[in-house]
Order: structure tokens, then C-alpha cells, then sequence
């Protein structure tokens, strides 16, 4: 028989913290309110790159050749031509410099043009991030990366003055330390119809004014209008709600009503706490933040609802036992499952938050809060519940019993 | 059920399972480059792709009639070969001796009609690697790159114009008219196939994979769509027909020839469209010349409807012209009756109709189908009642990010795999391995209903996957917990497993149902992220429960009956 572990006595020192916390929570909820992201705050999210201009690419041969440079390749895909289709691709770090790069091209019959950096290494090239480059008569530009230090452009302080007349902006940097990547955010006050086609070119006119012509790539565009945002935000109520009575009416309908309450208090107590997390870390709130919250609603029912199980089975086999030895029996004997289930999981999302980045490392980080949060909760908020409860029902009992034995008397 | 027959159901669902993910291994991994890009274009493109590789092959076979009458066509004509057969079948002719270039024009009338059957055969090959893609996992916007736009079509602003509130039909009738020109237009860029969907009441969602220039949007929503009268010119008309019968490829594609001076001035080349089942725009093949400058301009235009002509019954197209258009348009057709005309809508020839004779405001357009009529009618109304179009949200991801993106996916989802695996190792022992082989299988069950339901993967899919593989465990583990309890009750590996299963049954249920109900209702946000990721979620925690129950438990059976085991290596303590 494994040991037991009287967690009853914790359930309320274990409240008290969650109050606290529950309380810090909605505390800042008021001092600092959300970092609301893009999907519930107008506006445009515009991801820049500062770049030098390198040189042009021109083709006057027959079809329609794409150009297309990622990380490690540049590849020309030729279609629409008479003969045969065919691709064409090199390899950035084996080619040697952007001026052989250029006569490799150029052996395919497609023309580059040099201005800048022909000596450098051809993995200095910029990826085509708006899309693969169709190339014509008509000269396409290619950039390049900074190559040191002395060639890094622009900090955040620069950006955000030459950007002070578009209104209200916030400049934040990302990617590599150097790498000139930012991140431009401009919001919306829905006065002009429109705003989601002249802000980026604005943007980029204005950042080509200070730091030179041509040295502004967009990298990504992201814009969400007044309405959608409001709609969406009404959206996000809904379905909360509706995610919680769907759980309630099944746990309900499974197990008694008590059990059904605990679950969804438990479940309230887990979304309120990451929610607090975002606040207090200024996490961007956005529809990846809800996503995570709702995903943890499913994850810490899971587990309360395996633990109710337990118990439910062993109330069956031991009917006179009181609630809490109960409660303390089943914990104690679905731990292991708890943990070894809470360590698996946190070693996927752990893998998430190492290895990508983002929007979905800042998933990732809030599902990590939110599991340690779903498994505490499941033991002593949820558990806590069905016992204090139990509790209550049996001092009624006692006193109605109390009355009806006066009456007989 | 025993053993020998459920190995056959995991078996049979494993193969159903590769079934599914079959297309997208040949799409991804077997496919060349150059057919994707072409597979992925636009009707048009493949279209004029196949129609000018179809020019080519005629002239090489024309060459062969007149060099070598005699010899046996070379294999790159096998599939013309092919049809030819068919041909001789069909009209009852003798076979050849050889397939001489002689012998399989012979089943053709002329060369026009062998153009339409290389034509054809070019096509469905594109349309083959076309639809292998329709039927592979598809890459969301954030792994291919790609735009995406919501557009609201500004009825209260069309509603003021009125002066008067929107019917339902009337509403109905703008959103018809606001679509059509945005799947004309966004054709237009001809390189990827887009999608354009609407979605609730007044909004439309457009996704371009592959182009992520914010520019290109502009140009799609901005402006009404530029409607105007143009008087075809019937002899130019002929003269670039003969000269690309001699000239296959002589045509570009902006229209422009190859020799310029084959047509004389003022006059250009568009392509006559006509909708196709899905409404789409579809080149006919068909070139009409016009006059550069416009006879009439749509804007005068003040209503169109369409009815049957109470003499004939064939459908029409009736339209009214403001008193201004109406003098222009007297001056224009009085001049040009017996001529064609042409309704051209950015660029794109919608209609042709031969003037009958001079129109001034009131005029009426037949000689074709119920279905042409409503069209054309949607087409001339739109002129005379614009739809403003409003940018709702937009999001644009250069295709390099998207490879980036893909590869962090890849390592997490690597990563995850590995840990969990090692962890289950060290922890359970043997029964470690038999919960990994589960949750292999479940990652592949999951790819393989991505794919059977055309799911869209984007990052947010990947994140439910790998977190779905650390959440699936737990069933094993609930399960292994169990078995591990009836052990220390002193029970044999056969009664054990028994045991253990049938108790954990209800708590995997249990939580799995909760879990795909909070999953449900997450895949309702609609927006494509949530989406992606709850969908995920809830198809992993589905064929979890098949691995988990299903596949776990006959390992162990299997382990039982045929390794003669008596012991389970579960955990260090229980021997």
C-alpha cells in the first residue's frame, strides 16, 4: 500500500496563497492592465529590416523566372518558358562571394548588377521576404545583411523619432543583437479609411529618409481594423464562458454537481493566475494568449478529472470512510500519474519555449506557468472544494438531525 | 476480440492511415520545383502554359511530317500516341502498321483540332501535380509565406449613396457584385492560386500563398473596377489568328506580340472570359482585338437587369444609359452597326454582341445563356452601383520566414519527442518503449488526418502537436500507474494488465471528452491560429485514445502470450 499524504490539512493555507495570488492578479489587472496585442487593440504590426541595398537582378530571356533567397539558398525557378521547366539553385555558404554568386547567375542567363558588397560572402544575402521576386526586364532590388558591427543600422530611439508625425508608435527590436530587425507598431484610431495601405509605405518613406534610400525591407505585415478587433474581443467572452458550461455540464452529468464546481473553480483559479502572468510580465495579449488560457482549461480538468475518479471508485469501495480520509487516499494514490504526467508535458512545452520564437515562445512560456499552476490547483483548489463541502453537507445533516430528535422528544 | 484480429484492425488503420499521407509525401518530397510552381498557378497561368507548350509540340511534330513522313514517332510523343489510338478506336479506322507522324495526324481534322488535343494532354498533366496538392497536407500562410486580407464591403456607405436602407436582396446583391471584382482582379496576379471566401454577412477573406507584397492588396481593392464599350475589330481579329498559327509563340504574356507590326495601331489583344462552375473567371483560349480607347465608359451606366426577350424567350440583358451616355453611345453605335461590341471589365472581355442597330439610353445585350445573362447583368451593375471595399485585417509573411518557421517546428516537435521518450525510459523500463511506439504512432495517425481532411499545418498546429505528445502520455501513464498497483496487490502480468486497463478505462475517457469539448469550443474562434492549434489538439487526443487503449494493450498481449512472459518490466520497484 503506498503511503498517505494528509493533504487536507494544506487545502486551507493552500486557499489563503491562491486568494493572494488571485487577488495580485486582479490587482494588476487595474494598476496595469493587458499588453493588448494587434488582434484586440487597432492597428498595424510592421516587422522592418534595415538592409543595404546590393545590387539589381534583370531578365530578358523567354517564361517567368522566380527569385527566391532564404537562409541558406538562392534558387531560380524557371516556368513559362518553351523548353523544359527547371530550377536553379545555390548554396550561400559554398558559392564563395556575392560577385561569384552574380556570375553563377549570370551562367543561367539571368543578369545581377552588383553596386555594393561584391567581395562579401554570399550569405550575407537577404532573404526575398515579400514573396518570391518575379524577375523581367524591369530591375528587381536584392539587399544584404549588415556585415559588422561598424555597418549596424539604427536602434530603436533612432526609429521611434523618425517615426514620432504617424502618431502613436511603439518601436521594439527583435531577432539577433545587430541584426537591424524591428518591430514597428502603429494604432488605429479608425478616422482614416485608409490607414492599413498608407502607414507601411509611410513607414518605410520615412525610415529611407533617415537612414538612406532603399534600406527598408518590410518583412511582415500584420493589421486588424477597428470593428474586427471589437468583434473578436466580444468573441473571446463567449467562448470562455461557453468552454466552461460545456465542461460543467459534462463533469456534471459524470460526477455529482459538487464535483462539477470544484472543477471549473479549479479551472477559473488557473486561467485567472496566467492571466496575471501576462500582466505582470507585459506579455502581448493577443489570440495566442487565449489560446494558451483555453488550452489550459482542457489540460487542468484533465487532471482533476482523473483524480474525481479516484475518488468516486474509492468511495464505492469504502463507503464509511469519511470524505477527507477519502480525498487524502485518492490523491496520494494518483500522484505519481500527477507528476509524471505534468513532467512529460512541461518537457514538451519546454521544447516549444527553446526552440521557436515569438508568439509561440510567449505560448509556450504561458502554458508552462499555467500546467504548474493546473496541477496545484487540481490537488487543492478543486479537491480542496469537494472536501470543504462535504464538510458543510455533514454539519447541516448533523444539525437538521439535531432538530428533528427535539421534535421527537 | 482476439489478438490476431485487432492486430489487423491497428494494421488496416495504419495502411488507411499512410493512405491518406501518401499524397503529401509525393507533393513534398517528389515533386520538382518547377511543376509545383506551375501546378500552383492560377487556372490562367496553366491555362497559357499549356496552350503554348501545345504550340511548340505541333510545330515539332509539323517538322517531323515534312523530314521523316516514315518514321516511327519518338517517345515524346507517347502520349499524343495514346489518344491517337483511342481516336482511330472511336472512328472505327484500321491501326497503322507504325505510329508514323503521318499516320496519327490522320486522326485528326487539321491542325487546329490536334492543337486542342496537345493542349488537353499538357493540361491534365499540370492538372494531375494540381490536384496531388489539393489532396497533401497544406502548408498554412505562416509556413509557405503568403497574404491574407479581411475586406469589408462598406454597405452603409453604398446605403447613404441610395439614400435609402438595403434590402436583403439588395445586400445579397452587393456582396455578389464586391466579390466579382475582387476574383476578377486577384486573378490578375496569376502566379498562385488564391482563395476567396466570404465570410459572414458583409466580410470576404482573400489568402495569396507564396506573395507577401502589401502593395499588390491595394491594387486589388482599390477602385470599382473599370467597365467599358469597346468595338471589336473582326479583321485584325483574323489577321492574329493566322499570324499565331504561323507564330505559335509569338504572343507574351501581357498581351503584347511578339512582331508588333502584325496589327495596326489603336487596337490591342484581350482574352475573352467566361465563368467557369465555380464562378471562377476562365480564358475561353479565345483572343478578341479591340480598340484601344474605349466607345463608351461604364460609368454611364445608371441600371441593368436581366429578362427574357417576349419575342424569343432567350434570355437578355437589359440596360439604361444617363441622358449624356446615351447621346454617346448613339453616335458610337449608329457608327458601327453589324459590327461586334465588347464588354470589357478590367482589362478582361466579358461579352460580345453584334450591334443590331443604334442604341441611344435604352439597350439590350442576347444570344446567349441564362447563366451568361446573370452574369453579365452582375457585371453591368457594378458599374452603375460601386461597393466601397474596406481592409478589415491583413497579414503578410515572406515565404523565408515560413521556412524558418517550419524548421523551429520541426526541432520542437524532434526535441519533445526525445525527451518524453527518454523520460518513459527511465521511468517505466520496458513498458517506456511500448508507451514511445504509441505515441510514434499517434504523431503519425495525426499527419495522416491533417492530411485525410485537407487541414491546414501552420505553427500554431505544430504547437498542439507537440504539446499534444506530452499531454497524450499521460494515458499511457494513467494506464501503466494502474497496472503497476494491481502488480503490488501480487497479480500476474496477464491479470494485471487486465485489471489495469479496465480501471483506467473510464478516468482516459473521462479526461480526454473534457479535453476535446474545451478543444471544440476553441476551434469555434474561427480566427486561423486558435483554430489550427485547438483542431490539432483535438485530433491528437482522439487517436491517442486508439494508441493508448487499443495498440498499448495488444503490445502487452503480444508481450504475454508470445514472449511467455510472466513478469513486466514496468518500474525499478515491482519486480
Amino acid at each position: 500500500m503506498k503511503r498517505l499524504i494528509k493533504f487536507h490539512k494544506a487545502f486551507l493555507p493552500a486557499t489563503l496563497v491562491s486568494v493572494a495570488l488571485l487577488a495580485f492578479s486582479v490587482l494588476g489587472l487595474f494598476v496595469k492592465g493587458f499588453n493588448l496585442g494587434v488582434d484586440f487593440q487597432a492597428g498595424i504590426n510592421q516587422y522592418v529590416r534595415l538592409a543595404y541595398p546590393t545590387g539589381t537582378v534583370t531578365y530578358s530571356g523567354p517564361g517567368t523566372p522566380r527569385l527566391e533567397i532564404n537562409d541558406d539558398t538562392a534558387a531560380v525557378v524557371f516556368t513559362g518558358t518553351e523548353s523544359s521547366d527547371r530550377t536553379a539553385s545555390w548554396d550561400l555558404a559554398t558559392v564563395g562571394t556575392l560577385a561569384d554568386l552574380a556570375a553563377a547567375m549570370k551562367a543561367e542567363g539571368v543578369d545581377v548588377s552588383l553596386s555594393d558588397g561584391a567581395g562579401y560572402s554570399a550569405e550575407l544575402l537577404l532573404p526575398t521576404f515579400q514573396g518570391d521576386y518575379i524577375l523581367s526586364a524591369q530591375p528587381t532590388m536584392i539587399h544584404r545583411m549588415p556585415r559588422g558591427a561598424d555597418e549596424r543600422l539604427g536602434s530603436v530611439e533612432e526609429i521611434r523619432q523618425a517615426l514620432t508625425g504617424l502618431g502613436n508608435v511603439t518601436v521594439q527590436a527583435v531577432g539577433a543583437e545587430g541584426s537591424g530587425e524591428f518591430i514597428v507598431r502603429v494604432r488605429d484610431d479608425g478616422t482614416d479609411k485608409n490607414f492599413s495601405a498608407k502607414v507601411p509605405e509611410q513607414i518605410t518613406l520615412a525610415l529611407d529618409g533617415v537612414f538612406g534610400a532603399g534600406r527598408t525591407v518590410a518583412v511582415k505585415t500584420d493589421y486588424v481594423g477597428p470593428r474586427f478587433s471589437q468583434s473578436l474581443a466580444q468573441n473571446v467572452v463567449w467562448l470562455t464562458l461557453l468552454t466552461l458550461g460545456g465542461i460543467l455540464l459534462y463533469a456534471g452529468i459524470r460526477f455529482k454537481f459538487q464535483f462539477a464546481t470544484g472543477a471549473v473553480l479549479a479551472v477559473v483559479h488557473d486561467g485567472l493566475i496566467m492571466a496575471g502572468f501576462m500582466i505582470w510580465t507585459g506579455m502581448e495579449f493577443g489570440t495566442t494568449s487565449i489560446a494558451a488560457i483555453l488550452t489550459i482549461l482542457g489540460y487542468s480538468i484533465n487532471d482533476t478529472i482523473v483524480i474525481f475518479d479516484r475518488i468516486r471508485e474509492d468511495h464505492k469501495l469504502s463507503p464509511t470512510d469519511s470524505m477527507t480520509t477519502i480525498i487524502d487516499r485518492s490523491i496520494s494514490e494518483t500522484l505519481g500519474r500527477t507528476v509524471i504526467t505534468t513532467v512529460t508535458t512541461l518537457l514538451a512545452v519546454l521544447a516549444l519555449f527553446l526552440f521557436t520564437t515569438g508568439s509561440i515562445k510567449d505560448f509556450a512560456l504561458a502554458l508552462i506557468v499555467g500546467i504548474i499552476s493546473g496541477t496545484y490547483s487540481t490537488i487543492f483548489i478543486a479537491s480542496g472544494f469537494v472536501a470543504w463541502w462535504d464538510k458543510m453537507r455533514v454539519s447541516r445533516h448533523a444539525k437538521l438531525n439535531a432538530g428533528t430528535e427535539v421534535q421527537a422528544h | 476480440m482476439n489478438k490476431t484480429k485487432r492486430l489487423l484492425i491497428v494494421l488496416l488503420v495504419l495502411a488507411v492511415a499512410f493512405g491518406f499521407l501518401f499524397p503529401s509525401i509525393e507533393w513534398y518530397y517528389l515533386t520538382p520545383k518547377e511543376d509545383q510552381t506551375l501546378a500552383l498557378g492560377s487556372r490562367e497561368t496553366i491555362r497559357d502554359q499549356a496552350t503554348r507548350l501545345a504550340r511548340v509540340e505541333l510545330a515539332a511534330l509539323n517538322e517531323y511530317v515534312s523530314a521523316k513522313p516514315d518514321d516511327v514517332l519518338p517517345g515524346t510523343f507517347a502520349a499524343l500516341v495514346d489518344r491517337a489510338k483511342v481516336a482511330y478506336k472511336d472512328l472505327g479506322m484500321k491501326r497503322p502498321d507504325a505510329w508514323t507522324a503521318d499516320a496519327v495526324l490522320a486522326a485528326y481534322d487539321g491542325d487546329a483540332d490536334v492543337l486542342k488535343e496537345l493542349e488537353d494532354i499538357q493540361r491534365q498533366e499540370i492538372m494531375k501535380t494540381k490536384n496531388l496538392h489539393g489532396n497533401a497536407v497544406q502548408l498554412g500562410l505562416d509556413l509557405s509565406g503568403g497574404m491574407s486580407v479581411v475586406i469589408r464591403a462598406d454597405l452603409d456607405a453604398l446605403a447613404e449613396k441610395l439614400g435609402h436602407s438595403l434590402s436583403l436582396s439588395e445586400r445579397e446583391e452587393a456582396m455578389e457584385r464586391a466579390m466579382d471584382v475582387l476574383n476578377g482582379r486577384i486573378d490578375k496576379f496569376g502566379l498562385t492560386e488564391p482563395v476567396i471566401r466570404r465570410q459572414g454577412e458583409d466580410h470576404i477573406y482573400i489568402e495569396i500563398p507564396g506573395a507577401a507584397d502589401p502593395d499588390r492588396i491595394n491594387s486589388i481593392i482599390m477602385g470599382r473596377g473599370r467597365l467599358a464599350f469597346h468595338i471589336v475589330d473582326i479583321d485584325a481579329t483574323n489577321l492574329l489568328l493566322q499570324y499565331l498559327a504561323s507564330n505559335p509563340a509569338g504572343i507574351n504574356a501581357d498581351l503584347t506580340l511578339a512582331d508588333p507590326s502584325v496589327l495596326p495601331e489603336g487596337l490591342v489583344v484581350r482574352r475573352l472570359y467566361k465563368k467557369d462552375a465555380y464562378g471562377l473567371d476562365e480564358w475561353t483560349g479565345d483572343y478578341v482585338v479591340i480598340t484601344e480607347a474605349p466607345g463608351l465608359d461604364g460609368n454611364y451606366i445608371e441600371s441593368a437587369d436581366s429578362s427574357s426577350d417576349q419575342i424569343t424567350g432567350q434570355p437578355q440583358v437589359i440596360f439604361t444609359l444617363t441622358a449624356e451616355g446615351g447621346e454617346l453611345f448613339y453616335q458610337l453605335t449608329s457608327a458601327n452597326i453589324g459590327k461586334p461590341m465588347a464588354v470589357v471589365l478590367d482589362d478582361k472581355v466579358r461579352s460580345v454582341a453584334t450591334i443590331r442597330d443604334a442604341i441611344q439610353t435604352n439597350g439590350s445585350i442576347s444570344g446567349f445563356s441564362y447563366d451568361e445573362a446573370e452574369n453579365l447583368k452582375v457585371i453591368l451593375r457594378s458599374a452603375a452601383l460601386p461597393v466601397e471595399l474596406v481592409v478589415e485585417s491583413q497579414q503578410s509573411i515572406g515565404a523565408s520566414l515560413g521556412d524558418d518557421t517550419i524548421r523551429q517546428g520541426a526541432n520542437a516537435m524532434i526535441i519533445a519527442l526525445a525527451a518524453v521518450f527518454i523520460f518513459m525510459l527511465i521511468y517505466y523500463k520496458g513498458a517506456g518503449i511500448n508507451a514511445m511506439v504509441a505515441q510514434v504512432l499517434n504523431l503519425y495517425l495525426m499527419l495522416s488526418i491533417l492530411s485525410a481532411f485537407n487541414l491546414t499545418l501552420t505553427l500554431p498546429t505544430i504547437a498542439g502537436f507537440v504539446l499534444t505528445l506530452g499531454m497524450a502520455v499521460d494515458a499511457n501513464v494513467i494506464i501503466f500507474e494502474r497496472v503497476k498497483e494491481e502488480l503490488a496487490l501480487g497479480k500476474g502480468r496477464r491479470a494485471a494488465v487486465e485489471a489495469g486497463f479496465a480501471k483506467a478505462f473510464w478516468a482516459v475517457m473521462d479526461g480526454n471528452i473534457t479535453t476535446i469539448i474545451a478543444a471544440l469550443f476553441l476551434a469555434q474562434l474561427g480566427t486561423g491560429p486558435i483554430q489550427g492549434f485547438a483542431v490539432s489538439l483535438a485530433i491528437g487526443n482522439m487517436s491517442s485514445l486508439f494508441t493508448s487503449l487499443f495498440v498499448s494493450r495488444l503490445i502487452f498481449d503480444y508481450g504475454t502470450d508470445l514472449g511467455k512472459k510472466e513478469t513486466m518490466s514496468i518500474s525499478w520497484r515491482i519486480k
